[in-house]
């Protein structure tokens, strides 16, 4: 029972929306039921008005980024006795060496957020950044950890986050979707609105290689010139207002009148957006334009700088190449000289055009890496050795819009693998994030086949230790 | 504990010894003379305040019951939450509580938030040691009952109860009524004080139909021919060559496929092929086209291997039914196969809940149903009988799992087609074993030049290597399907706390659904997995269920929404049905018709409400009384699906290609599959379209390929765009959405401007074209209508006015290029994507 989204009739709206919107103001209702996309008032007061996520798909490893381990410092090399269930012992990580650190991880700023040397530019932001140390998830596979990381659930199609607010707070701009996506993995999924109307999926954006291609799937006609798509489209419209005006009984007419034309003003204002070369070179280089290493995802970032001021609700950015399993020392400084600029410039350039207040900014993994080794060729020396995947705990960061910067919640044994303090399950992670934009948790749901769905399931408690 | 003990530093062990040493030392010296007063005084004192400030938010009657546990009173933790008693007085090492706080075990942590300080564990760990003194008394009601679903009261709902057909109602000298379904509506309608939109006209009634029954609308020849048939059979004509066509197996098989969860990859993870998936899909439509009773695809698609079959056909259609219990999604490279186990089992009782029951039963993975009279016994009697039966297995190496497949019966077309195949292999084979001789008597002392030939024969060897090793795993004359078996070892399933297959609660028996069921459990021997019995169960005629969801269905997809509007659930929660009597008339009718598809969508396109307008104007009484049209006084309009957006437009363009079925994958061109040849190192080979069939882009858009991650491939796209449901997802009835993506579609894609060039080119040829016959002609093609007189007009202006730029840009006026201008504007129209 999957329901139509648009028109979002009123009572659709009524039937579905469960409890979740029961305080909506009536006012809202009317405006919502003409359009799914309308703004809609929040719960609670909002700290945050929008979200950029970004996605560090592979599993960053904490430990050598964020969160140092005396112990396996100095055990590196050794086996160390962790306490892995069998169902999680590989043949390549069996032996169980610690793998320390080689680049330093120190306390940064005022604040003393400790972030590694690889990330210079992070650490000169450290006073901005509220790391969570003690993130866990429930799945060691990417597919079902990034699911998990993007809808809640391991197995099932569910709706993602950024659908989920979009659901709730709708877009402030009437050219553009409530949720876009930059260069999004292959699971579609991950920014799928699964239940929720479809007006609430992601937009996948991928920066264009060349001028001419699109960023947006279908967003231009290359074969056409302006004129005869202009002239295309009128017509279009026309047979679409007479067959209307036979059949005023069908909802979904006005609805595809109204989206024809929000495609249309699309067309136009998208590629404007997308063009980033009216911004001054002092910005682009701040994101890293320009340089061989981090070109591609400071492009992405002030695209979703721009994105996000222009209105967008959930910008998410993946950034991806975190999947060490072999090689981490070699293979990790070049991933983090690709990311360490760009994230960076997105909190520096938020921050000086006043945006970073009611912005939330929220950096991670799907799930982090184990302390100890992997060494998938089963001879290569220690230096050579990977890490693998561990969701049991691993770090994650967020700025701006309502978080307290320069704290570090939560801590881990001193192997780096079980949360002893400040827990944050990403259930818990999810129910924050919803929270600074002013949306409970447990109220924002959806009726399907007689139950209320939310994002954060039947769990999900707010880490209120780091709300500003 | 183990683990964790060896895990801890010896330090930290002697430290944690110590400290339960010195408890345990405490409590026993202190427990004879401390007297009941003395236990409670340090309760008092030391154990209520920490359980206050730490537990109770979460565990009490004023806060939260998570996992069912209360700790406000002494029966709370006594009764115990979800994995039993909390606390065993006097045996530290036995009380969950004390599990939990001591952070050992990661799937009881507690407090969630982070450890406590070592000296309140040491408080609660006396506390225990000294039997748990505890005289609080409970202040609030207790939890109330975990085993209490009630299913005497729960059979009462409506959906539970027997399906009784009601007399038709007899509606005196009321020429409206063609048959009993317009005698249940028009009665409703006249209590109602409603009146029947007008009849559809004929152009509007044949695009409905054709649209509805084969997912095609009408060519030209087909509307001519009906337009010219004035006998009073006109209709009935139609009815028959759409049911009798293959289009309308294609059409409904898919309808079926939703509720599956098909695809042809298995699995998220890498691009695993379900290479014999397709064997299923063309068993549907087979099985619609020759009108297969809906008892026996019951039956086939639940245990068709434990039928008795009279031929190897039989047996082989039987086989591949099963497919219907494998084929939806399963996390095949989960290193936890034990949770990987008891996942696709949820996904198995969930499908078949919802696909013939309308029962949500993956909530009572967990939990009673909150709504519905589904208790744990209920789930986990059927997650036994999956459990039973073979579904999935483990590669030898590596993480990877697959699903089973099995071997068919070979049938003459198979040897034939075998044979064929070894003819094409056989050279390969002779030209391997020459290069190989070729290579073995190379000089071994290699000289430049002898090093060059060797490089030459290597590398011719490992081509043609790899060109049989895909024709052998390939190989038609040994044909497979993804298929179940019984487990050698049918055994009955425990109760899994929460779902977490480490935490398990009791045995229960398998047997079926108690709330849906009318006598007695069926006797399911130790030897059998229960399928037959649970298949039978369904397929019974006494079954409350599974003709009234089948007949809802079918009535959904004809008339826009199910007399019950929550098509996949029939429970407490769902809608009930806008019209009870005839709903039960129509699921006893359709047992009493042989559970016949076909008799009853004959039964129900034949009624005068199916040929109602859609467009009936909404005036303001109507507005008030029915504007959501619950008692059915107009037709609903609906939208094309994306399968007959893509399939119309093929058609409407001349380039349709009859599909006859076959692997939607292309998996014949060996550039597609890598991870072959197969070696003990292997794990699954997989897919990458890099090359399609060259017929893919004209073929039916259900013949297309299915995959989980990604983008549908080439045409394919088509259905990300236009709502094809994910195929993680069961959806009986398709979300229906308009967001700008699609418009953006409609503008833009290529698809669209090539089949627009297709229709114009078809139009054009031949000498003479007049652009007012063009346009007539295009109306039919795409609107199953003539236009009318403004609408020539306005084309006519448009044409002219893309020929005038044609002329300005002084490029050749094509009369062509500009009809094929016009067209690709209607195919973006709202009307294009309507069945009225």
């Amino acid at each position: 029972m999957i329901p139509p989204s648009a028109p979002f009739s009123r009572r659709h709206l009524l039937q579905h929306a469960g409890a979740g919107f029961g305080a909506m103001a009536l006012q809202g209702l009317l405006q919502a039921a003409s359009n799914p996309l309308a703004p809609r008032r929040a719960h609670l007061r909002p700290r945050a008005k929008r979200v950029i996520f970004l996605y560090m798909s592979g599993g960053p490893s904490q430990m050598d980024l964020f969160d140092p381990k005396p112990l396996i410092q100095r055990r590196h090399g050794q086996s160390i006795q962790a306490p892995l269930p069998d169902r999680d012992k590989h043949e390549s990580t069996e032996r169980m060496l610690a793998l320390g650190t080689e680049i330093p991880v120190r306390p940064r700023g005022q604040s003393g957020v400790t972030i590694s040397d690889l990330l210079p530019h992070t650490a000169a932001i450290a006073d901005e950044i509220c790391l969570l140390r003690a993130v866990h998830a429930d799945n060691n596979q990417h597919g079902p950890a990034a699911l998990q990381f993007h809808t809640g659930a391991l197995t099932e199609a569910r709706p993602s986050l950024g659908s989920w607010i979009s659901y709730g707070l709708g877009t402030e701009n009437e050219s553009l979707p409530g949720f876009l996506t930059i260069h999004p993995g292959i699971d579609t999924r991950l920014y799928g609105s699964s239940f929720l109307p479809a007006a609430h999926q992601g937009t996948p954006v991928v920066l264009p290689a060349k001028a001419s291609d699109p960023a947006i799937d279908f967003l231009t006609d290359n074969q056409s010139d302006v004129g005869s798509q202009r002239r295309r489209f009128e017509f279009i419209q026309r047979m679409n207002r007479r067959l209307l005006e036979r059949e005023p009984a069908d909802p979904r007419l006005e609805g595809m009148i109204h989206s024809m034309e929000t495609a249309f003003r699309m067309q136009s204002a998208a590629p404007q957006l997308v063009d980033l070369s009216n911004e001054s070179p002092a910005t682009q280089r701040l994101y890293g334009i320009g340089e061989p290493n981090t070109d591609r995802n400071g492009r992405a970032l002030l695209l979703a700088r721009r994105l996000s001021e222009a209105g967008v609700r959930f910008v998410q950015v993946t950034l991806d190449g975190w999947d060490h399993h072999g090689g981490i020392r070699a293979a990790l400084p070049k991933s983090c000289a690709a990311s360490d600029k760009p994230c960076a410039g997105l909190i520096r350039d938020l921050k000086s055009r006043g945006l970073l207040e009611d912005t939330l900014v929220v950096w991670s993994g799907e799930f982090g890496r184990t302390p100890w080794s992997q060494d998938l060729s089963r001879t290569a020396p220690i230096e050579k050795h990977g890490r693998e995947h561990q969701p049991d705990s691993f770090c994650s960061w967020m700025a701006g819009g309502g978080v307290r910067g320069g704290l570090m919640h939560g801590q881990t044994d001193e192997f780096g693998y079980r949360p002893v303090e400040g827990r944050v399950h990403l259930h818990d992670l999810h129910a924050t994030i919803l929270h600074l934009l002013g949306l409970d948790h447990e109220r924002l749901t959806w009726r399907q086949l007689g139950r209320d769905y939310r994002l954060t399931d039947v769990y999900g408690e707010v880490v209120r230790e780091i709300l500003a | 504990m183990a683990g964790p003990v060896a895990y801890l530093q010896l330090g930290m062990v002697f430290d944690r010894l110590c400290l339960i040493f010195r408890a345990a030392v405490m409590a026993a010296l202190a427990l004879p003379c401390l007297a009941q007063s003395g236990g409670e005084s340090f309760f008092k004192a030391e154990v209520e305040p920490l359980l206050r400030a730490r537990c109770l938010e979460c565990h009490s009657h004023a806060g939260k019951i998570k996992g069912g546990l209360v700790l406000d009173s002494r029966a709370g933790w006594q009764s115990g939450g979800d994995s039993g008693p909390a606390i065993q007085p006097g045996q530290v090492g036995k009380s969950r509580l004390i599990e939990a706080v001591r952070y050992g075990n990661p799937h009881l942590a507690m407090p969630p938030k982070g450890k406590l300080p070592a000296a309140e564990i040491a408080i609660l760990e006396r506390w225990v040691a000294m039997g748990a003194p505890d005289p609080r008394v409970a202040a609030a009601a207790p939890v109330a009952a975990k085993s209490g679903v009630d299913i005497e009261a729960g059979r009462r709902h409506w959906a539970y109860q027997p399906v009784v057909a009601p007399p038709v109602p007899a509606l005196q000298k009321d020429p409206w009524p063609h048959n009993e379904v317009d005698a249940f509506l028009k009665r409703r309608l006249d209590q109602a004080g409603l009146v029947p939109a007008a009849d559809a006209d004929a152009h509007e009634w044949l695009r409905r139909i054709s649209l509805d029954l084969t997912g095609l609308p009408p060519t030209e020849e087909e509307i001519a021919d009906f337009i010219a048939d004035d006998s009073a059979q006109a209709r009935a004509k139609v009815i028959e060559r759409l049911l009798g066509s293959r289009a309308y197996g294609e059409r409904w098989a898919r309808h079926w496929l939703d509720l599956v969860g098909y695809a042809e990859q298995i699995g998220t993870e890498g691009k695993v092929f379900a290479e014999h998936a397709w064997r299923y899909r063309d068993y549907l439509v087979e099985s619609f086209n020759t009108d297969k009773s809906y008892q026996r695809l019951v039956m086939e698609q639940l245990a068709g291997d434990l039928l008795p079959a009279s031929t190897p056909r039989e047996r082989r259609a039987n086989l591949i039914a099963t497919g219907f219990l494998l084929l939806g999604d399963v996390d095949i490279n989960a290193i936890d196969k034990l949770k990987m186990e008891v996942d696709f089992i949820d996904a198995q009782v969930s499908k078949v809940g919802t696909a013939f029951l309308g029962m949500t039963l993956g909530c009572v993975r967990c939990h009673d149903h909150k709504f519905d009279a589904i208790g744990l016994q209920d789930y986990y009697g059927l997650a036994g009988i999956m459990r039973s039966s073979k579904t999935t297995f483990k590669t030898p190496h590596g993480i990877w799992s697959n699903v089973q497949r099995v071997a068919l019966p070979i049938l003459p077309e198979d040897e034939e087609a075998g044979r064929l195949h070894e003819a094409q292999l056989r050279p390969k084979r002779d030209e391997l074993a020459a290069l190989q001789a070729r290579l073995k008597a190379l000089p071994t002392k290699a000289g430049p030049q002898e090093q060059k030939q060797r490089d030459e024969l290597s590398s011719r060897i490992a081509k043609l290597e790899l060109a049989i090793a895909h024709g052998e795993y390939f190989h038609p004359g040994r044909p497979k399907a993804i298929a179940v078996e019984d487990a050698a070892q049918p055994a009955d399933m425990r109760i899994t706390i929460r779902g977490n297959p480490y935490a398990l609660g009791a045995s229960v028996p398998r047997g079926l659904v108690r709330v849906a069921s009318w006598e007695e459990q069926p006797k399911i021997a130790a030897n059998q997995s229960g399928r037959l019995q649970l298949a039978q169960w369904i397929a019974d005629a006494r079954h409350p269920l599974t003709a009234r969801v089948a007949v809802n269905r079918i009535w959904q997809k004809l008339f826009g929404e199910g007399l019950v509007r929550s098509v996949d659930y029939f429970g407490v929660r769902g809608d009930r049905p806008t019209h009870p009597e005839l709903l039960d008339y129509l699921a006893a009718r359709f047992m009493r018709e042989g559970w016949s598809p076909k008799a009853l969508i004959r039964l129900l396109v034949s009624s005068r409400a199916y040929a109602m307008r859609s467009s009936a104007a909404l005036d303001g009484r109507l507005a008030k009384v029915d504007a959501d049209n619950r008692l059915l006084w107009r037709m609903n309009a609906q939208r094309l699906d994306a399968e007959s957006i893509r399939d119309a437009m093929l058609l409407a363009s001349g380039r349709l290609v009859s599909g006859q079925g076959r692997p939607g994958l292309p998996l014949e061109f060996a550039e597609n599959v890598s991870g072959l040849p197969i070696t003990a190192k292997s794990n699954h080979p997989q897919f990458a379209i890099k090359t399609e069939r060259a017929t893919q882009a004209f073929e039916r858009t259900l013949y297309l390929p299915v995959v989980r991650t990604g983008t549908q491939p080439g045409s394919a796209r088509l259905r990300d765009i236009f709502d094809f449901p994910q195929p993680a997802q069961l959806a009986g009835k398709r979300s229906e959405t308009t967001v700008p993506t699609q418009s953006l579609y409609l503008l833009n894609a290529e698809l669209i401007a090539q089949r627009a060039d297709d229709v114009a080119a078809l139009l054009c040829r031949g000498a003479g074209f007049d652009e007012r016959v063009g346009i007539s002609r295009l109306w039919l093609r795409l609107f199953s209508r003539p236009p009318q007189p403004a609408e020539v007009q306005e084309s006519l202006a448009f044409l002219a006015q893309v020929r005038a730029e044609q002329v300005r840009a002084a490029k050749p006026d094509e009369p062509q290029a500009a009809l094929s201008e016009l067209a690709r504007a209607l195919m973006a129209t709202g009307e294009f994507l309507r069945r009225p």
